[in-house]
């Protein structure tokens, strides 16, 4: 039941880029009514993209044939965002690929070009001069932001790896707790920093 | 041949002749309808959603099909089904009862959804479809309302194209038995009280939780799809088994 909470919310946000960002629309078309499996092999769990030309449908434990079937492992699919290291990670026996590899790179490709103009999405509701303000102090704080990403990472990781041990050891609990303490300073300072702008 | 009036079946906990279920079921649906929506969100805290999204996933549905979902009522997996088929395939709502049809037309056509889907009336025991026709069929939590089980899974094999596959998400069975003491507490207690203060409708989510105890279990429900002319039937329990998805072919 999980994973169908985390593909929900993953689609929402698929989706979510995909109104913002119109070049994704462009880069997705050659993947138009097609399906991306990609099966985790670490957490035994496959999942799949179908992107109608309009809306992109991600489906959990995935079960058909797809037009491009990708099997690896999770530390792996981040490496997937550069689409020249596919045939390095075929050839290093790190990713198996079945079907059409067009397909793959198609999405690899629309993501890696992801580059999203936050300034002009936020200035929609902080005005020109804020939201430049905003993206530059963001983009200041970005060793920060990173440092975000990864507690996320460390946290989704934990997440897949807690659904499948079902239950949950008292120091992994005590690692989640901590991380969880670290995101919330993280965000009440940046909480701050953005109530400086008003 | 079966005398009419000895036939009988289930309608929740009661028996009753089985030429009347179905005007008892289409009483309550019609009663429902208008809030059917905001009731099921209600009553599963949303969970209904999910177990729909992975019915989706497990559907193959893919550009150009022609699926049928049937006992369909307001439309969910309609509503995802017609944006994957797109503008070359048909998505058909089925259901028996008129006044689900309309709350399902209504919301979908208000969702922009209007190009690929018809609206038909129709009985699941007899299917008004040629032979070999269908692509997928779905039927979520409509199966346990029907009178003649068999007789509608034959009539949905007999539809489906060689290589189509037909998904039935219905309640099924727990053997959590803590679960199964909660679930039952919830389903004979809470859920009539919501039904009540929500729907102003307690009788029919009395029904609810009755038909849910009286559908057949997992494997009773694989029997009988294998029984149909089904192949490579199978099923998967969501939510410890209160609901599960079966699923199985025709070729
Ligand atoms: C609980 S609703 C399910 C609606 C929808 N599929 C969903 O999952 O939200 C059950 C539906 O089955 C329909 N139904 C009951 N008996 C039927 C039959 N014999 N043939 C077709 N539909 C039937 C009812 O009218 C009702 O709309």
């Amino acid at each position: 039941m999980w994973i169908s909470v985390l593909t929900a919310v993953t689609e929402q946000i698929v989706n979510r880029l995909i109104t913002l960002e119109p070049s994704l629309r462009q880069d997705l078309r050659d993947a138009e009514h097609r399906v991306l499996a990609v099966t985790l092999t670490d957490l035994n769990l496959s999942c799949a993209l179908h992107y109608n030309g309009d809306h992109c449908f991600v489906y959990g434990n995935y079960l058909d044939s797809a037009d491009c079937h990708i099997t690896t492992a999770l530390d792996t699919v981040s490496e997937l965002k550069d689409p020249s290291q596919l045939t390095r990670l075929i050839r290093a026996n790190k990713l198996d690929l079945q079907g059409d590899i067009h397909l793959a790179q198609a999405y690899s490709k629309a993501f890696s070009n992801l580059k999203i103009d936050w300034a002009e999405h936020v200035s929609r509701y902080l005005g020109d001069a804020g939201a430049q303000h905003l993206v530059n102090t963001i983009g200041q704080g970005k060793s920060r932001a990173q440092k975000h990403c990864e507690t996320f990472e460390d946290i989704f990781t934990q997440l897949c790896q807690d659904e499948l041990n079902v239950t949950v050891h008292p120091l992994e609990l005590e690692q989640f707790k901590s991380q969880t303490r670290a995101l919330s300073q993280h965000l009440s300072a940046l909480e701050q920093r953005i109530n400086a702008l008003d | 041949m079966k005398e009419e009036n000895r036939d009988t079946t289930h309608f929740g906990y009661k028996t009753i002749e089985s030429n009347q279920k179905e005007s008892l079921v289409a009483d309550v649906f019609h009663s429902v309808a208008a809030k059917y929506d905001i009731m099921n969100d209600f009553m599963s805290f949303g969970i209904h959603r999910l177990w729909k999204r992975q019915t989706i996933a497990c559907s193959g549905v893919r550009k150009g099909h022609r699926v049928l979902d049937l006992a369909g009522g307001t439309g969910d997996l309609t509503a995802k089904f017609s944006q994957l088929v797109g503008e070359t395939g048909q998505v058909i709502l089925g259901d028996i009862n008129d006044s689900m049809l309309k709350v399902g037309r209504d919301k979908l056509r208000d969702l922009g959804l209007v190009n690929n889907i018809e609206y038909v009336q129709m009985n699941a025991q007899a299917l008004p479809f040629p032979d070999n026709s269908i692509d997928v069929i779905t039927i979520a939590f409509g199966l346990r309302n029907v009178t003649d089980k068999d007789e509608a899974l034959r009539s949905m094999y007999r539809v489906l194209k060689p290589g189509g596959r037909l998904l039935v998400l219905e309640f099924s069975k727990t053997d959590n038995e803590a679960l199964s003491k909660l679930y039952d507490f919830y389903s004979f207690n809470i859920l009539p009280t919501m039904g009540k203060l929500v729907a102003n409708d307690s009788e029919s989510y009395r029904y609810l939780a009755e038909s849910i105890r009286m559908h057949p279990d997992q494997d009773t429900l694989k029997n009988m799809m294998e029984n149909a002319g089904f192949e490579q039937a199978s099923y998967q329990n969501f939510t410890g088994g209160i609901v599960a998805l079966h699923r199985g072919f025709k070729y």
